[in-house]
């Protein structure tokens, strides 16, 4: 049964969580990027730690409060158990295989660009793992919300102009791509914690 | 008897009515819930929910604990072991009889 795992997106939250660890990575990349060329790699990894730790909290707080005052009151609370390993497993090579799918056709496609840099394959695989993610998000997570759909035709969209922008190797282009992706997600998990606060009512207190 | 009819006999009744079946397949899911969780779910009314938790919960199959969150009285609910094993059995039967 899918139904009590979408229940935990209910709200938006696992949205709007996956959206601040992608704005996290692309913070992180961005003060990277700006370190000196002979940084060592504890620097770098320093940086990118000491952004995504934080991030990562406060994600995970943000979320929490918004179940314990929000989502609990309303619809009621569910704790799930742990996942196996076997279903991770699955769902990452599903994603990646679907990634490699689309990344093929992507570089297909773009191979009638006019910018010859940007059918690199290295581009077209992050950018189309990244438009993959979201679509396996909508398809297993968002069943009720057909419009998420358009979210994801929007953020490919997107994805496309940035990498026509964008010169350069896919390193440079994760930046942009990072950040407009983080802030889709964020949107919405943002549009659909507004949905749901605006759809849903606490019941009366003597509900049980 | 053929078998495969014989295994829609030895369904277990306590899980068998759809009402049932939806508590029992939700709780199943899941780690513990609260009530209103699967008032929401089921969209039953709450004396519906009450009289079927009831009969579960003199099955064996789930435990109900009163509890708060803060100053809100709080009734979590979880399958036992006895629960998750019927619920197993009653999914193998019925699959063996379809």
């Amino acid at each position: 049964m899918g139904r009590p795992k979408r229940y935990d997106n209910i709200d938006g939250t696992g949205e709007m969580f996956m959206g601040l660890m992608i704005l996290g990575f692309a913070l992180a990349g961005y003060l990277e990027a700006i370190l000196p060329e002979n940084s060592s790699r504890w620097m770098h990894g320093i940086v990118l730690y000491g952004v995504l730790i934080p991030v990562l909290g406060f994600g995970y707080w943000v979320r929490r409060v918004i179940k314990k005052h929000i989502t609990w009151p309303r619809t009621g609370y569910a704790a799930y158990p742990r996942r196996g390993r076997k279903s991770w497993w699955i769902g990452i090579v599903a994603t990646f295989l679907i990634a490699a799918v689309i990344a093929a056709a992507g570089a297909c496609l773009m191979g009638f660009a006019r910018r010859h840099d940007a059918m690199s394959i290295p581009r077209m695989g992050m950018l189309a793992s990244i438009i993959a993610v979201y679509a396996f998000w909508v398809f297993f997570m968002c069943k009720k919300d057909p419009w998420k759909w358009l979210v994801l035709i929007f953020m490919a969209l997107g994805l496309l102009a940035i990498t026509l922008i964008v010169p350069g190797d896919f390193i440079w282009l994760s930046h942009p791509a990072l950040l407009f992706v983080g802030l889709v997600w964020l949107g919405s998990g943002g549009a659909t914690l507004y949905s749901y606060i605006r759809y849903t009512q606490p019941p009366a207190p003597e509900a049980e | 008897m053929n078998e495969q009819i014989r295994a829609i006999t030895e369904l277990d009744r306590v899980i068998h009515e759809p009402g049932r079946l939806m508590i029992v397949a939700l709780l199943g899911a899941v780690k513990e819930c609260d009530f209103l969780y699967l008032l929401h779910e089921t969209e039953m009314n709450k004396g519906n929910l009450s009289s079927h938790l009831a009969r579960l919960e003199e099955a064996g199959y789930v435990e109900i604990e009163k509890t708060y969150r803060g100053k809100v009285p709080q009734t979590l609910l979880r399958l036992t072991r006895a629960g998750r094993v019927a619920f197993e059995q009653y999914r193998k039967g019925l699959k063996a009889a379809f």
